[in-house]
């Protein structure tokens, strides 16, 4: 996958890059409104995280650089505004989701990774690892081709384990994903170990192997290379 | 009263007033006239009889039939002008609609002195006086009526920018950054009253856009280091370390967490007093609750809180989406938070308000202070202090009261719909009315969720 991160702030912009790089993704950054629009003409890209506000022009304006080119590619907006107008606005202008900052870098891949399966794989909605395997539609989880009976969140956290493999989780952003911005007034992380225990002890009861690991004091960590595939 | 009213009483109370100082002016003039008119004719009469004698014809040919009477006079000297005498009095013969002017004239003619002595009548003053108050009658009809009338037709030209200015400036709002558009006019006090109202909202919605642009520069440039803070640790976190390493990785995420949050529910707090989320919409308020209680089902079973909700349907309540949504999670994550282990919620939604009871310990600090911003009853760690304010503030924006009430170990918050028409419930009230029939447990609750 290749992405254009246009962020004017050279520090985020190297994390979102690094991050982004260590799933193997060719990641390439634009400080600038204007450098944005020459790569934007000269190369193709898979997605394109866009800061909204940059120095010398508005992002909104690439927004519009980008449709009238009809540029097919997947735009993830970052913005710090947490305005309501700019998220419709950006919403409107083509652009497929919106994260604010500050975010988790893991909540970040995971947008990243709805927005590529919505835009460019033309609604292939399956997920697949080893024995596990995802249908973002349906909401459905098979291990081993047998079903298994998970709940809403259950099914989000593995999705999420599963984006983010061999990534340590913290409880701060798995509940920040499962549970959104708002539900941010309950800093009691112990629902997080709950879903993480449940999800374990159903895979286990399914017969698959038990990915995730518990990383002392941080989080998770779903471990792909626990088990080698036979 | 509207203006054109008023200035049309004002207009017909002069002319009311000017009336019968002019109706005096012109009644006495036109009695001058009438009388000078029938002295000049007698005096011509005189003349043509006095012509007449000089010329030695007898003057009873032509003044036979005519009010003219001529004697010899005995005296010596004679004036030269005539004489005019008015009698209006009745019992002379004369009726009492009419005055006689009689006119004498002398001339001396082969020493014998005539005196020509005509007469005739005029109309008397209550004639005349009484014809012109029917005049007037009218006059003062016809004028108030026409005055009433053509204010209301002209009112809709003349007024037609002041209406359309003002239907503008009702509909002018500050958050649609829309500059006040008025029609041309010709009217001088229109035209100055235009120009001050615009420059009055562009010089608004200027210093509205340099606010809110600072506010939100200024969350922008915390957000940034904010994120960056955060991604540099997550990188942190995946790079090899200690146990006691982490132990303050974790600690560093937490406050940053916790910061975050402050900053997003002040940037909040100040869009709600800058009434950025204006709404006409109905919003199906049953719904959002439902969906919010989808959001804590996860919670309330963690506490193992038991869940007894009443709510009425179809309740629609003016609100922004996402104001709603926020003002149900915050009272529910309040509800959870200070409720006990294995304690009660009870949701009461009825048309006319929202009702969140909850078990808990009783407050330090009196209820209606917790809506203070940063107050909190225990100064526990986790939260912030803002979620109260912020449910207030949403509740101000719309119009909505709100209350806060702890008695019996129940902390009770009640969202008012309509702000005039409260009704205080009381938490004995609310225990009598209690509906087990409406009883959802949270396993129920979880079903939605799916």
């Amino acid at each position: 996958m290749k992405i254009l991160i246009i962020e004017d702030n050279n520090e985020l912009a190297q994390s979102m890059k690094y991050y982004l790089e260590g799933e193997s993704y060719i990641c390439e950054c634009a400080y600038h409104y204007h450098e944005a629009l020459e790569r934007l003409s000269f190369n193709s890209y898979d997605c394109i995280l866009l800061d909204i506000m940059l120095p010398d022009g508005n992002g909104l304006n690439i927004l519009n650089y980008i449709k009238t080119e009809k540029i097919n590619s997947g735009i993830l907006i970052i913005s710090a505004k947490n305005a309501l107008d700019d998220k419709i606005n950006g919403l409107e202008k083509g652009a497929d989701d919106y994260i604010t900052k500050p975010f988790h870098l893991p909540e970040l891949h995971a947008r990243l990774r709805a927005v590529y399966r919505r835009k460019k794989m033309d609604g292939y909605s399956e997920v697949k690892f080893n024995e596990i395997i995802l249908n973002t539609d349906t909401y459905e989880v098979i291990i081993h081709t047998a079903r298994l009976e998970v709940t809403q969140k259950e099914f989000e956290l593995l999705l999420y384990f599963l984006v983010n493999k061999n990534r340590v989780l913290s409880k701060q952003s798995i509940a920040n994903h499962l549970w959104g911005d708002y539900t941010d007034n309950l800093a009691n992380f112990d629902f997080v170990y709950q879903h993480v225990k449940n999800l374990r002890k159903k895979i286990g009861a399914a017969h698959g192997n038990d990915y995730i690991e518990t990383i002392y004091g941080l989080g998770y960590k779903f471990n792909a290379l626990k088990y080698s595939v036979t | 009263m509207n203006l054109l009213n008023k200035i049309s009483v004002w207009f017909i109370a002069i002319i009311l007033l000017v009336t019968p100082v002019s109706m005096y002016i012109s009644y006495t003039s036109i009695k001058k006239r009438l009388d000078n008119v029938e002295i000049e004719r007698l005096k011509h009469v005189n003349i043509f009889v006095i012509n007449q004698i000089k010329k030695g014809e007898d003057p009873a040919k032509t003044s036979q039939g005519l009010p003219i009477s001529i004697s010899l006079q005995s005296k010596k000297n004679i004036p030269s002008e005539p004489e005019v005498i008015h009698t209006c009095l009745e019992n002379k013969g004369v009726s009492n609609n009419e005055c006689k002017i009689q006119v004498n004239s002398y001339t001396k003619v082969d020493d014998k002195i005539y005196k020509i002595s005509s007469y005739g009548y005029v109309s008397a003053t209550q004639q005349i006086m009484s014809g012109m108050l029917v005049a007037l009658f009218w006059k003062l009809l016809l004028i108030t009526l026409i005055v009433f009338i053509t204010a209301r037709i002209l009112s809709k030209f003349i007024l037609k920018p002041f209406h359309h200015a003002i239907s503008e400036l009702q509909q002018f709002s500050i958050q649609k950054k829309e500059r006040l558009q008025l029609s041309e006019t010709s009217t001088k006090e229109f035209k100055k009253l235009n120009e001050f109202l615009e420059t009055m909202t562009d010089k608004a919605l200027e210093d509205y856009a340099s606010v809110k642009e600072f506010s939100e520069n200024a969350s922008h440039e915390v957000q940034t280091p904010l994120a960056i803070i955060q991604s540099k640790i997550e990188l942190l976190a995946e790079t090899e370390i200690n146990e006691s390493q982490a132990i303050l990785l974790t600690d560093i995420q937490n406050s940053i967490d916790k910061l975050s949050r402050i900053n997003r529910s002040l940037i909040l707090l100040t869009k709600l007093n800058n009434n950025e989320f204006l709404t006409n919409k109905e919003l199906k308020f049953c719904t959002v609750e439902k969906e919010a209680l989808c959001m804590y089902a996860d919670h309330l079973a963690l506490k193992n809180i038991t869940l007894n909700r009443n709510c009425e349907k179809s309740v629609f309540i003016k609100i922004h989406p996402t104001l709603a949504e926020i003002l149900l999670s915050n009272l529910l994550s309040n509800a959870i938070r200070h409720n006990l282990e294995g304690g009660k919620i009870e949701i009461n939604l009825t048309h006319n308000y929202f009702q969140i009871n909850n078990t808990g310990l009783p407050p330090h600090v009196p209820t209606q202070e917790l809506f203070k911003r940063f107050k909190k009853s225990n100064q526990s760690q986790e939260s912030i202090g803002l979620g109260l304010s912020i449910v207030k503030q949403i509740c101000e924006v719309n119009d909505f009261a709100v209350h806060y009430d702890f008695a019996d170990g129940w902390h009770s918050i009640t969202v008012y719909f309509d702000n005039t028409n409260m009704h205080e419930s009381s938490i004995s009230e609310r225990i009598l009315t209690e509906n087990p029939i409406a009883f959802e447990p949270v396993e129920q609750m979880i079903n939605f969720a799916k």
